[in-house]
């Protein structure tokens, strides 16, 4: 064995990939099961196998630059075929988490963000911040008369704390973005591509969500992926009317029918669709939970928050018709709250997949991968794809070979 | 109720049960056996060959019908069902069921009664592959060489014409179910295996194309008395075939089908493979597997002899994906070559599923206090001294085993008899 690879565990991140919802990683014995029913994996160094393995045996390194455990979308046809109840689907996204650590910085704010003990404290922070603020603006509390609730929190105040909040989720995530993107290409040797078509092609499947109807046993996942994308998109809409209306055009919130109908359109239909949309991701979770796993923290901390932003908001404008003052103001508070956390945690929650996922799929266009597909082979001469190309797969070929040695 | 009494009863007429029924017969014990089909020989009757040696399981199996025709200690009962077992080690008493063959002993084989017969229903003997008669005999290694009327797939408006065929009044149509009671010393189970659905492993294919096949298929395929007298050929069109597939743990080391390892499926799927270069010395197979579990030095020779073929291709990954192609009826196995690194898609004339074995005895009805471990198999406690799980009734094992443990239960059985008797 002159030519043996020596593999250097990391035995940090196999517990870390255990501890963030991997439990079942040490139970794949590697049949390939999972690679072959996934319907959204490439063909050439498929996942999520390969993925297994490297977790299992803690190779880190393996996952700097690594497009793949991004391109899964936990459709779980996967865990619902492995003999083993390994559950890929749970373990990749495990793994996803770890990868955040790695390009959101600082990574220490994955960590806990996602830690089940400081849940309080992820409420708490943004709860005690806002309200602080809204003292020293001098509109915390209960305002007399009818409830209107720029008297709570000015249309100002909530665009001076609020546009900075997102700004910096946003600025965080493109900037580990970018370095993900650099590792990407160094990792799988692709230094040119059309990057301007690739984000198109990109931009185009995650609208029609493309990926998610190739999903099999949770044929659901596209319909409440697809709400809650959309919810948000109409919402973001809302707010934009809402800014121009009140900024440029001079009107006065609360809007209603017949006075800025637009953006009470956009606002409820968006908020109706995302209650939906989160309830059916719930159901799906509950109903699969003992063959697929029922997702790990970091999944139900994003569903709680987007949970609770759809819930409250809705709810705070209910109270609001209805006039009920002590309860509209504090249920608007906790939507203002849940809204600022959804912002400053973008890139440290589960909600970081925005980027992550939409440059690893942006990247596999780029690099060609997803060009290279199987062909049936009908030859004696088989031609199976070569395990390291020059221009991609490096990372994935050196593993194989380091398999084959090791038995 | 009548009674009958026996030293040792044997519930199971296969390799294992007539080794375990000659062995301890040929120590001096009289032993009945208990077989719920009409012949005996269970699954190794249907074998074509054994590995590692390729020889035809019928010699061994001739050799044992004549231990048990010649030796008068030991008598058997066909068409049977264990109805309850009661009693303790030294004394069981066994109610049996005991099904109509709807022939009598005058039968002589002459075959008139399956030319008269005008019904024709799948060949349970020939995995489905081709039809027999209501009556019928298996193959003409039979024993005991008595035809069988399978009423359930008579008509009724065919006129007993089986009977009005019989020159020797051997077709008896009004005979009916008895029960009797055997009294024994010990018991042994040695209820063997069937082959797992394969309809249940739904991204394999089987029952989509018939050239999606499983293993014990492919035996009959290619055994000389099998619906293709051992040429083999696809089921679909009889066309030779020039590329076979082979998958692997095909419902087996699967927690959604069978957990555990069947421990034979390797070793049949590189046998089977000689079966087909053998007579097509320019085909191809392809051998899909997770590890390949050859274990000891006359397997793994064997292993290595088919693996050193230049025609046989061996590709770690399993198969998750079997389909037919619409256009060629050819069937497209795909895996993921885990080696090299990419999913392969494979066209092939025909695809083999090394399905696993189920043990018989997780469906059957007894006591409580045999116990039946999470895989189905017979688990004899301590406070059951006089009844052994025999072969396939204990574990997944291949005839050499199972004869082993055959060996082992007779001489335990001899021993409780011994004892308490």
């Amino acid at each position: 064995m002159a030519d043996a690879t020596v593999v250097k565990p990391d035995l940090d991140f196999v517990k870390g990939v255990i501890a963030a919802g991997g439990e079942s990683l040490k139970k794949c014995y590697q049949c390939a099961t999972c690679t072959v029913v996934c319907n959204v994996t490439p063909d050439k160094n498929p996942f999520p196998r390969k993925e297994m393995v490297w977790a299992q045996w803690g190779l880190k390194e393996k996952f700097k630059g690594n497009p793949d455990v991004w391109l899964c979308h936990q459709c779980n046809d996967c865990s619902s075929y492995c003999p083993r109840g390994a559950k890929p689907g749970e373990v990749l996204g495990a793994i996803r988490k770890q990868t955040i650590k790695q390009y959101s910085a600082p990574g220490v704010l994955v960590d806990l963000v996602n830690n089940k003990k400081f849940w309080p404290l992820i409420v708490a922070v943004p709860a005690v911040l806002l309200a602080v603020l809204l003292s020293a603006a001098g509109t915390f509390g209960i305002p007399e008369g009818e409830v209107i609730f720029s008297k709570f929190a000015s249309t100002h105040f909530i665009q001076f704390v609020f546009t900075p909040a997102l700004i910096f989720g946003v600025a965080v995530g493109i900037l580990g973005m970018k370095k993900f993107w650099a590792d990407m290409k160094q990792a799988n040797g692709v230094y040119s591509g059309d990057l301007k078509g690739s984000v198109t092609e990109t931009l185009k499947e995650v609208a029609g969500h493309q990926k998610f109807k190739s999903c099999g046993v949770s044929a659901d996942r596209f319909t409440s992926h697809f709400l809650v994308f959309y919810s948000f998109i109409a919402l973001g809409i809302a707010t934009a009317l809402g800014v121009l209306y009140i900024d440029i055009l001079g009107m006065e919130s609360p809007f209603r029918l017949g006075y800025g109908t637009p953006v009470k359109l956009f606002g409820n239909i968006g908020a109706i669709a995302l209650i939906a949309g989160i309830l059916l991701m719930m159901n799906s979770r509950f109903k699969n939970a003992e063959k697929l796993g029922v997702g790990s923290y970091f999944d139900w901390l994003l569903i709680g928050i987007i949970g609770t932003v759809a819930l409250s908001g809705f709810l705070a404008q209910l109270m609001r018709i209805a006039g009920v003052a002590p309860l509209a103001y504090p249920i608007y508070f906790i939507h203002l709250v849940f809204v600022f956390s959804l912002f400053i945690y973008l890139p440290f929650s589960k909600l970081a997949h925005i980027f992550y996922r939409g440059a690893a799929m942006c990247f596999l266009k780029y690099s060609g991968r997803e060009a290279e597909q199987a062909v049936v082979q009908p030859e004696a001469k088989t031609e199976i794809p070569a395990a390291s190309g020059p221009e991609t797969g490096e990372s994935a070929g050196e593993a194989g070979q380091a398999e084959t040695k090791q038995e | 109720m009548s009674e009958q009494e026996t030293n040792i009863l044997v519930i199971g007429g296969g390799i294992s049960g007539l080794t375990t029924a000659t062995e301890a017969a040929e120590a001096g014990y009289t032993v009945t056996i208990l077989e719920k089909e009409p012949f005996l020989g269970g699954r190794v009757s249907r074998m074509n060959k054994y590995f590692p040696k390729l020889c035809p399981p019928s010699c061994g199996l001739e050799i044992n019908y004549r231990r048990v025709k010649l030796n008068d200690r030991i008598s058997f009962l066909t068409l049977t069902e264990v109805e309850k077992i009661s009693g303790q080690a030294g004394s069981y008493e066994v109610d049996v069921k005991l099904n109509p063959r709807y022939v009598n002993e005058k039968c002589t084989g002459c075959n008139a009664c399956v030319e008269a017969c005008p019904v024709e229903v799948p060949n349970d003997f020939n995995a489905g592959l081709d039809k027999r008669k209501a009556a019928y005999v298996r193959s003409e290694q039979s024993f005991p060489f008595q035809y069988v009327i399978d009423k359930a797939a008579c008509k009724s408006d065919c006129g007993a014409k089986c009977r009005e065929a019989c020159k020797y009044g051997a077709v008896d149509l009004e005979m009916q179910a008895e029960t009797v009671k055997i009294k024994a010393g010990a018991i042994a189970l040695a209820t063997g295996w069937k082959p797992y659905d394969a309809k249940k492993i739904d991204n394999l294919g089987f029952g989509t194309s018939p050239d999606i096949i499983t293993n014990v298929m492919m035996e009959r395929i290619s055994s000389g008395n099998g619906p293709t007298q051992g040429k083999i050929t696809r089921p679909s069109d009889g066309k030779e075939v020039k590329k076979v597939a082979f998958v692997q743990c095909a419902g087996s080391r699967d927690e959604n089908h069978l957990a555990y390892c069947s421990a034979v499926c390797c070793l049949a799927t590189l046998k089977q493979i000689t079966y087909v270069r053998e007579q097509y010395p320019d085909a191809e197979a392809y051998m899909f597997y997770i590890d390949i579990r050859t274990p000891g030095t006359a397997y793994e020779r064997f292993f290595n002899n088919v693996k050193d073929d230049e025609n046989v291709k061996l590709i770690k990954g399993k198969v998750a994906k079997v389909s037919a192609d619409p256009a060629t009826g050819d069937i497209i196995v795909e895996a993921e070559d885990i080696l090299a690194g990419g999913k392969i898609k494979v066209q092939v004339d025909m695809c083999v599923l090394a399905t696993g074995m189920q043990p018989t005895v997780s469906e059957m009805k007894l006591p409580s206090d045999i116990k039946i471990n999470e895989n189905g198999f017979a688990v004899i406690g301590k406070d059951r001294k006089g009844i052994y799980a025999v072969g396939c009734a204990k574990d997944p094992v291949d005839v050499a085993k199972s004869v082993q443990s055959a060996t082992g239960a007779a001489l335990k059985a001899i021993q409780t008899v011994g004892r308490l008797s």
